[in-house]
């Protein structure tokens, strides 16, 4: 056997997958090796990211897709997307998801201060508070809450991995669909919401309950 | 130097060239200099809108790829002093210009004229870029449908992020009795979701369907609420303040005649 261009490493925020430098096929390969015979190592844990020989994005997202999809562990990645058509959005840069506490109750927070329509979307790993509309059309992602000063009329999704401490609230809330955690809900069907001011929605018990502030 | 403007909505059928021919005739009608052009390569129809097509030698595809003078594409109207025309070709598609070109040709064209006004095509593809490439300023059409204000939205979006901030809104083809009724969004609802400054509004009106079929903008016809309408945009493309058309009390005239005649 080669020598092993692949090692885990546990710190205190979870797991780097050290890579040493050599042929990116060999390394996928080994990876998926190592992987297979050490599943459990995993169990619990989160993968934070890949450290060692500099990865092209293209290279990194395929080493991320095997572990997600093949070994379902996840791996950390977050940024804020643009919209596909290169609606230049000017958001706040990346940051590396070792320096995000993904807490519901505090942690960082994503202040966007514009509207947010039809084909825009922000995605943050932490908190996002959107001071301005959010627009039929527009997509809000957040692994933390997500607040809406304003009218929130397209889809909002909190808490992405799976955290259904997650609350979503705008001081008009009518959302297209929202997503809490693994809980999708929308508005019922040809009935408007009569309910003026602030609304907060959060999962009791598995089901989403939307309330007066 | 003159102003480029687009006039842009998205969806199809919402009444852009309408607009366009209408502003460009109103702008005219009190003495600026202005030419309409037609960025909407393969589906011409501004020219036919303005009674202008029997006229077309050169298009806006000959004068970007230098078959013409920019001087020799352009088509002078036919009843108002000032306004031109530069139609689109008809034989090409939207490929046939990039962005570059279309900005070179906006530039060229503000310095002859006081108001540039550009009928962009629906949709957000190529045709979209090359009409928005060389504007100063956008106004976008929408009628009160779901669709139409949805399509608004993505455009404005999109309008932004090309760095033509603060685009103004025209609201054509208002239903008074139905907005009443509440069968039809109503103007504070559009412009609370789409949150840009209203420059207009236009009622749906009869007289439209026909000076378009004629080839003759409705801005010119006194009678008309619609050409009351256009004109009123005109002034607030100027610059000018002026309140907005109330259509309520059209309809409460036409109630108070039904009444007169029939007793109701």
């Amino acid at each position: 056997m080669v020598e092993s261009l692949i090692s885990f490493k546990g710190s205190k925020d979870g797991i780097y997958v050290f890579i040493k430098d050599g042929e990116f096929s060999v390394i996928k390969k080994q990876l998926e090796y190592r992987l297979k015979n050490s599943r459990s190592f995993f169990d619990g844990s989160k993968v934070i990211n890949f450290k060692g020989k500099e990865l092209t994005s293209h290279e990194e997202k395929e080493l991320k897709t095997i572990m997600e999809y093949r070994y379902g562990i996840e791996v950390g990645d977050d940024k804020i997307r643009e919209a596909k058509d290169n609606n230049k959005m000017q958001l706040i840069k990346n940051k590396k998801d070792q320096e995000i506490v993904n807490e519901v109750k505090e942690g960082d927070t994503k202040f966007v201060r514009i509207t947010i329509r039809s084909g825009q979307v922000v995605e943050y790993a932490g908190n996002v508070v959107i001071l301005g509309d959010v627009n039929p059309g527009g997509v809000v992602i957040s692994g933390g809450n997500i607040i809406v000063l304003g009218s929130l009329r397209g889809v909002a999704i909190a808490g992405k991995r799976n955290n259904k401490e997650a609350i979503v609230s705008a001081y008009n809330l009518q959302p297209t669909q929202l997503r809490i955690g693994n809980i999708i809900s929308r508005s019922p069907d040809n009935e408007t919401s009569t309910t003026i001011g602030p609304e907060i929605a959060s999962i009791k018990d598995d089901v989403m309950v939307i309330e007066s502030l | 130097m003159g102003e480029v403007i687009v006039i842009t909505s998205g969806k199809g059928g919402v009444g852009k060239t309408t607009s366009t021919a209408n502003l460009g005739a109103g702008l005219a009608m009190t003495g600026k200099k202005v030419v309409v052009v037609d960025a909407d390569i393969g589906l011409r129809n501004l020219d036919v809108v303005l009674g202008l097509e029997n006229r077309i030698v050169y298009d806006l595809v000959d004068v970007v790829d230098g078959l013409c003078r920019l001087k020799q594409g352009l088509i002078k109207d036919k009843r108002h002093e000032g306004l031109f025309l530069l139609p689109a070709a008809q034989t090409k598609d939207k490929t046939a210009v990039n962005p570059k070109q279309m900005r070179k040709l906006s530039n060229d064209l503000k310095e002859l004229f006081d108001y540039v006004l550009i009928d962009c095509p629906a949709g957000i593809e190529q045709g979209f870029k090359n009409a928005i490439a060389g504007a100063d300023r956008a106004i976008v059409v929408t009628t009160p449908e779901i669709s139409a204000v949805r399509d608004a939205d993505r455009i404005i979006g999109l309008l932004e992020s090309k760095g033509l901030h603060d685009p103004e809104l025209i609201v054509n083809r208002i239903r008074q009795e139905m907005v009443q009724k509440g069968d039809m969004m109503n103007i504070d609802d559009m412009v609370d979701i789409l949150a840009i400054d209203l420059i207009g509004i236009v009622p749906d009106d009869e007289s439209i369907v026909i000076s378009t079929n004629r080839g003759e903008p409705v801005v010119t016809d006194e009678k008309s609420l619609a050409g009351k309408a256009y004109r009123n945009i005109t002034k607030r493309i100027m610059g000018e303040e002026v309140p907005l058309l109330d259509l309520n009390v059209d309809e409460g005239m036409m109630t108070k005649l039904k009444k007169m005649f029939f007793g109701k």
